[in-house]
């Protein structure tokens, strides 16, 4: 019942846009129709699949590098104020720059036939709303867990393991769920910027290029249903780490 | 004021960083099982910094103007490009969060595909977009689409949630007011947003930012930043500290649009604290 | 030995600055062994600051304050007492049960041990059946009851309670003190209740102890002897006799002493 809304919304959608793309004519350069799109699809699955495995391993390298150093660096924030009283701002100011852009640098950096730059362009991407979200989750302790952790005497160490990192878990799943979202897009699209090119990025571009617009599109749908892979295992992981959440929808 | 410095502080340091690895670390990066898992340290791929500063005041060609001016100009292109979709992307946006509001069929309808334009990289699109340039539109507003589609989500999100914000009680008093639907959302509703809105439309601007950049690069048009950083990494060869002149640039953009933003809520937002919506 | 001796007892906020604030001045108390003692006052009369200087979640200005014959540091330091808030402060990501053990296993109990002993509080608190629910799950009223069996685990000679049923309903609250006599009478508890219900107060106390605001001080402290504490006891002549005499010493009438 919940997902009709939805549902609906999305059927008449893509019977519209097929409408107006065929009874209209418009050029498939403007818009392709959904069925072309579809039968480009079914053609190239091998290479959409191929190109999206490609995509799809930089995505994950660097989103779990980057969220990695995300959380331990918000750890040792949280754990020396200076450091948090530098970072946040900064990171907060960082996070407002066009970061993508940095992705012909690192291909001079590192090489720009291996897949390093696009990976470390996804890391950096990701570690922002990692860091930021998980700071702020081991920042926010209920005044009371503090108190009754003082009247059971426990050690800094103790507190941090049963009360400020699984106080910070939602917290870090927020900046988790963006950070997936991000890692594909940033893995794709740092492909635009030159490098190694056999990712969904590179093929959407050169399909475009030779105006095969139908298969450039059948690789946009490649490239979202990679992102949507991410965000849901993302959802998933949540759901798992978090039981006393779940128990409340259920 | 003390933000002020310790972003200053963390600029140093990052400084720092840089030329801290440039003097310990190996030229040709460290590879570790064939993979070089840290950077080149040469002065071909991280130039020193003040390398990068004298290159601001040369010529971008010989005998051309000055990189620093065709930098600036380049970013005053791009920041007209950006104000073009934040714009559309927030009324948009601001449209969409109150049409979602008054009708609960279009909430349930369209607020799944609202996130879910989020969590897939449509962005991708942006080669396809410059299909329409020079056809039904012109160049540079194919690029203001794509700004436009990555800015309009978090007003949408974020003014959807400002708007709902208000508690019963207060849609309540409205109500024994017998004020309709439109006053009480001119009255209650968008007074009661406005903390959600603006750390909304921080992060459509960085948003529009990212867009305008990118879609410089994948529909080719000429005069932004996000070109010049593509065609002066194509020197960095000959010209290694080029290419950082234009990141530069890009962080430049980044920081205005962002100051900018944060000008927008200045005599809105005088007595009020930010509410931050979590977005996906 | 008596549970809790205060001794002269001073406790300044801010000391120095311009906001500075005498929050309790040359506070005297004894807490008799088994003994229910209630704090009531008027907001700002440092009844939750007197409570919170015995847990040693802070210090005081000057004065001396003894927890079991400890120091208040030492004393908290061997868990010597359980504690209670207004809010239940429950961990949300972690069970009922794993709640209740949470105090048992900083104390580094085993693994079988904590288990039967947090089932055993859940029992006491009438919560059996819920070890295996979330907090979220729990109305405010049985929430609160984990907390008490909170409290409890480590079987403490001493309870101190801040308000614990302040943000219930009248009949959750009222079934809830029963419950706590119960468990008090059960466990040979001393306890240090915080509360600004008169009727509470009296319901529960051997003694109430009035404290006045500007700076906080004691300013009667009224023993309270019902033959018993039930349901009749709450509309008997003695009761109500006791509700008065806390109510004029707080109005700051001279108290005369219990009849």
């Amino acid at each position: 019942m919940k997902a009709l809304p939805p549902l609906v919304v999305g059927v008449v959608a893509i019977v519209a846009w097929q409408l107006t793309v065929t009874l209209g004519r418009i050029a498939p350069f403007i818009l392709p129709a959904p069925s072309a799109i579809w039968a480009e699809l079914v053609e190239q699955k091998r290479n959409v699949w191929e190109a999206a495995l490609a995509s799809g391993t930089n995505a994950l390298l660097g989103l779990v590098a980057g969220a990695l150093l995300g959380v331990l660096f918000a750890m040792a924030a949280s754990r020396f104020r200076p450091l948090a009283e530098v970072s946040i701002p900064f990171a907060a100011l960082l996070s407002a720059l066009p970061i993508i852009a940095l992705a012909p640098i690192l291909n001079n950096m590192f090489e720009a036939t291996s897949s390093i730059p696009r990976r470390v362009v996804a890391a950096i991407i990701v570690f922002f709303p990692v860091f930021l979200n998980t700071l702020r989750g081991l920042r926010e302790v209920d005044p009371i867990h503090r108190e009754l952790m003082h009247t059971y005497a426990a050690s800094g160490w103790t507190f941090a393991r049963k009360v400020r990192l699984p106080g910070a878990l939602p917290y870090v799943f927020t900046g988790l769920r963006q950070a997936s979202s991000l890692a594909v897009i940033a893995a794709i699209v740092a492909e635009y910027f030159g490098g190694l090119q056999d990712g969904l990025g590179s093929r959407i571009t050169s399909a475009a290029a030779f105006t095969a617009y139908p298969r450039a599109w059948a690789y946009v749908v490649g490239a979202c249903l990679l992102g949507l892979v991410f965000y849901l295992t993302t959802l998933l992981l949540e759901r798992l780490a978090m039981p006393w959440r779940t128990r409340l929808i259920a | 004021m003390r933000r002020t410095f310790f972003v200053l502080l963390g600029v140093v340091i990052f400084a720092a960083l840089w030329e801290g690895y440039k003097l310990v670390g190996s030229p040709d990066g460290t590879v570790v099982f064939g993979v070089r898992v840290l950077p080149r340290a040469d002065d071909l791929s991280m130039p020193h910094l003040w390398t990068v500063f004298e290159r601001l005041g040369k010529p971008e060609l010989t005998g051309g103007r000055p990189v620093w001016i065709v930098i600036l100009h380049a970013c005053v292109f791009t920041f007209g490009i950006t104000a073009a979709g934040f714009v559309a992307g927030a009324l948009i946006g601001l449209l969409l969060a109150v049409l979602m509001q008054r009708f609960q069929l279009v909430e349930r309808g369209f607020l799944p595909y609202v996130i879910l334009s989020q969590t897939v990289p449509l962005v991708a699109l942006a080669p396809l977009v410059a299909g329409w340039g020079g056809t039904i539109m012109p160049a540079w507003a194919t690029v203001a689409v794509i700004a436009s589609y990555l800015s309009f989500f978090p007003v949408a999100v974020g003014m959807l949630r400002g708007l709902q914000s208000p508690s019963a009680s207060g849609v309540e008093l409205m109500r024994s007011y017998a004020a309709g639907w439109w006053r009480t959302l001119v009255k209650l509703r968008f007074p009661a947003a406005l903390p959600y809105l603006f750390p909304a439309l921080r992060l459509a601007g960085a948003a529009a930012v990212v867009g305008a950049v990118v879609g410089e690069i994948s529909t080719g048009t000429r005069g932004g930043i996000g070109r010049l950083v593509i065609e002066y990494s194509r020197e960095a060869t000959s010209d290694p500290a080029k290419v950082y002149t234009a990141m530069l640039g890009a962080a430049l953009l980044g920081l205005f649009v962002a100051g900018v933003v944060s000008l927008l809520e200045v005599p809105l937002m005088r007595h009020r604290r930010h509410v931050e919506v979590v977005t996906l | 030995m008596t549970a809790v001796v205060v001794e002269h007892v001073t406790k300044v906020f801010n000391k120095g600055r311009p906001d500075e604030v005498t929050a309790l001045s040359d506070v005297e108390l004894t807490v008799g062994d088994g003994e229910f003692v209630s704090l009531i006052g008027p907001s700002g009369c440092g009844k939750s600051t007197l409570l919170r200087l015995v847990a040693d979640l802070i210090e005081p200005t000057t004065g001396a304050i003894t927890v079991a014959g400890k120091t208040a540091g030492k004393a908290r330091r061997d868990q010597d007492y359980g504690i209670a808030f207004q809010q239940a402060g429950l961990f949300e990501w972690r069970t009922v049960l794993r709640n209740v053990e949470l105090p048992l296993e900083l104390r580094g109990l085993g693994r079988a041990e904590r288990r039967a002993r947090a089932e055993e509080m859940l029992a006491l608190v009438g919560l059996a059946d819920f070890a295996g629910h979330y907090p979220a799950q729990l109305s405010g009223g049985m929430q609160q009851r984990v907390a008490i069996a909170r409290a409890l685990a480590v079987q403490p000679p001493l309870l101190l309670m801040d308000e614990p049923f302040g943000a219930l309903d009248e009949m959750t609250r009222e079934r809830l003190q029963g419950e706590l006599l119960g468990i008090c009478a059960k466990t040979g508890t001393s306890t240090v209740f915080v509360t600004h219900s008169i009727s509470e107060a009296v319901f529960l106390s051997t003694k109430v102890v009035v404290m006045s605001a500007r700076p906080g001080r004691i300013t009667a402290a009224i023993d309270i002897d019902l033959p018993a504490r039930d349901e009749a006891a709450r509309q008997s002549e003695r009761y109500f006799e006791h509700v008065t005499a806390v109510r004029q010493a707080l109005r700051g009438v001279p108290a005369e002493s219990a009849p």
